[in-house]
């Protein structure tokens, strides 16, 4: 009985864990379709949950959706791994070395407010219409937050834990490898995520004005020919790359790591 | 050439420290001409009120704060940085969070680059003799202040150092606790004839562990006592607390630290 029953339970518990992930978008999806049915607004301006689904299942079966969406993704996939790949060697070279701080520390604050959509211009000069300037502005948006939040790690890594390591016969590689990265971890995660958020605002302005595909395109598009509900598509296929990113993989390698080792929490309930 | 028939292990010699205050704007004389001298298996403790440079003096042995001049000596060879030969223990534990107990107790047998059986070994152990087994597995955020100061000295001890250094290793721990981890400290040093030098600003726990106390004055820091504690070992709370010998050290140190030294937080 009992060995039967703690399995039932956890798969109830399972089961209602993924109901209580669904609530919030159902209460969503009720809050449109009420609003849309008091029709307040043309239907044109404030599409109905029934008429986005049936634009979603359309632009499927064209295959429109999905290559938008593949063209987007790529662009999203190339910029973040190239911005990501500057970023932290030179994050963890600025945090490390003095010299390299004070020389980079200034080009880097200046560029910084630089919204990645301001590139816009340079980048349809520099690679012409298309995903190779989409592209390049995600790599300028990606960039900064993955940085900053780098560093601003890098400052936050306790002295304690570097000395302790060094009274254990730690080099400077022990230490780097041992105390410094895992330290970092937690904000290199927040700055992934702010990059990738970024890269998502980069990727559809720019995919507006300097592309002819992708998502962004598609959304710009549908409004050219009043399809509204083919903008809410583009949105919100947006939105769940996004979610399906976070849950498959920046979630998980959080709970396996900065979770795992106390340095993170889901958030504060006793208060 | 300092104390002439014991072969020291340790030699502090007219270690004096200056720093910067940036609060102040100026400079502060931490200590002034500190000799010590430890010798092989021996427990000595610095005590002196808060300020007086005790852990300063910890740090500058450890490596990892640098005298304005004077120098150390272990086994004869200055010091001139932090190495496994003097591994620390910390108040604030220091256990890298994003490893397992039985990862921490290795680390340094990791970098010594001893092989992984042999290592599991040596950190089964020490693991065993701080009384964490059961415990290997856990991260230290899942471990009692307690458990992970026991953690961080068996790490240390498991690179066999030199000298062990401890600075106020149980100042965050409560009451109960700390006695309880002073008795497996002091067995655990006996045992394992561990040289330790221990910095406490609790006078108590110094005369406990110690065979000597080092006292210093306040602000700069200089020696004005090196107090020998001749209590017999095994040492428990509930034989010594109320021994007369005991009480009679605990009392003259209280007496030197209150009159001995310079105003408490004075500045020269």
């Amino acid at each position: 009985m009992t060995v039967a029953a703690i399995p039932l339970r956890r798969l109830a518990a399972t089961r209602l864990g993924w109901l209580a992930d669904l609530l919030p978008f159902a209460v969503g999806v009720a809050v449109w379709q009420i609003l849309s049915a008091l029709e307040i607004w043309p239907r044109v301006l404030f599409p109905s949950p029934a008429e986005v689904f049936r634009a979603f299942v359309a632009d499927i079966r064209s295959g429109v959706l999905p290559f938008n969406l593949g063209v987007s993704l790529r662009s999203l996939g190339i910029g973040f791994v190239v911005g990501a790949a500057i970023a932290v060697p030179l994050g963890y070279l600025m945090g490390l070395s003095r010299a390299s701080r004070r020389f980079f520390d200034p080009l880097v604050n200046l560029l910084q407010a630089i919204p990645g959509l301001a590139w816009i211009p340079f980048a349809i000069l520099w690679f012409g219409l298309g995903q190779g300037a989409v592209t390049f502005i995600i790599v300028m948006s990606v960039f900064f937050p993955v940085l900053h939040n780098l560093l601003t790690g890098i400052r936050m890594v306790q002295p304690v834990l570097i000395e302790a390591v060094q009274t254990l016969g730690a080099g400077r590689a022990a230490v780097i490898a041992h105390v410094i990265f895992p330290a970092t971890l937690p904000n290199l995660m927040t700055g992934i995520r702010l990059g990738i958020a970024f890269g998502f605002r980069s990727l559809v302005g720019g995919e507006m004005i300097a592309s002819t595909d992708g998502i962004g395109y598609a959304i710009f598009n549908a409004q050219q020919y009043f399809q509204s509900a083919r903008i809410v598509v583009g949105m919100l296929a947006i939105g769940i790359t996004w979610l399906v990113m976070d849950r498959v993989v920046l979630r998980p390698i959080e709970q396996r790591t900065t979770m795992r080792w106390g340095l993170m929490r889901e958030g504060i309930e006793r208060v | 050439m300092t104390m002439a028939a014991a072969p020291d292990l340790l030699v502090a010699r007219n270690v004096c420290k200056t720093f910067f205050e940036p609060t102040r704007g100026e400079d502060v004389e931490a200590l002034r001409d500190v000799t010590v001298a430890v010798r092989p298996h021996e427990f000595v403790s610095v005590i002196g009120p808060s300020g007086c440079g005790k852990s300063t003096f910890l740090r500058i042995v450890a490596g990892l704060d640098r005298p304005t001049a004077g120098e150390i000596l272990v086994e004869g060879r200055p010091v001139v940085g932090p190495g496994a030969d003097r591994g620390m223990v910390f108040q604030e534990y220091a256990l890298l969070p994003w490893k397992t107990t039985r990862a921490n107790v290795e680390f340094g047998l990791r970098l010594k680059g001893v092989p992984r059986g042999e290592r599991a070994r040596i950190a089964g152990r020490f693991i065993d003799l701080v009384g964490l087994t059961g415990f290997e597995n856990r991260y230290p955020h899942h471990l009692s202040g307690g458990m992970r100061q026991r953690a961080a000295v068996a790490r240390v001890l498991a690179v066999n150092p030199t000298v062990l250094l401890m600075d106020e290793p149980f100042a965050a721990v409560d009451a109960m606790t700390r006695q309880r981890l002073q008795e497996e400290l002091a067995a655990i040093a006996a045992a394992e004839r561990t040289t330790v030098l221990f910095v406490t600003h609790a006078i108590e726990e110094a005369v406990f562990l110690s065979d000597r106390v080092v006292v210093l004055s306040g602000r700069p820091g200089r020696i004005i006592a090196d107090m020998t504690i001749a209590l017999p070992r095994p040492r428990v709370w509930a034989a010594l607390a109320q021994d007369a010998a005991f009480v009679d050290f605990r009392e003259r140190l209280t007496r030197l630290i209150h009159t001995g030294g310079a105003p408490v937080g004075g500045h020269a």
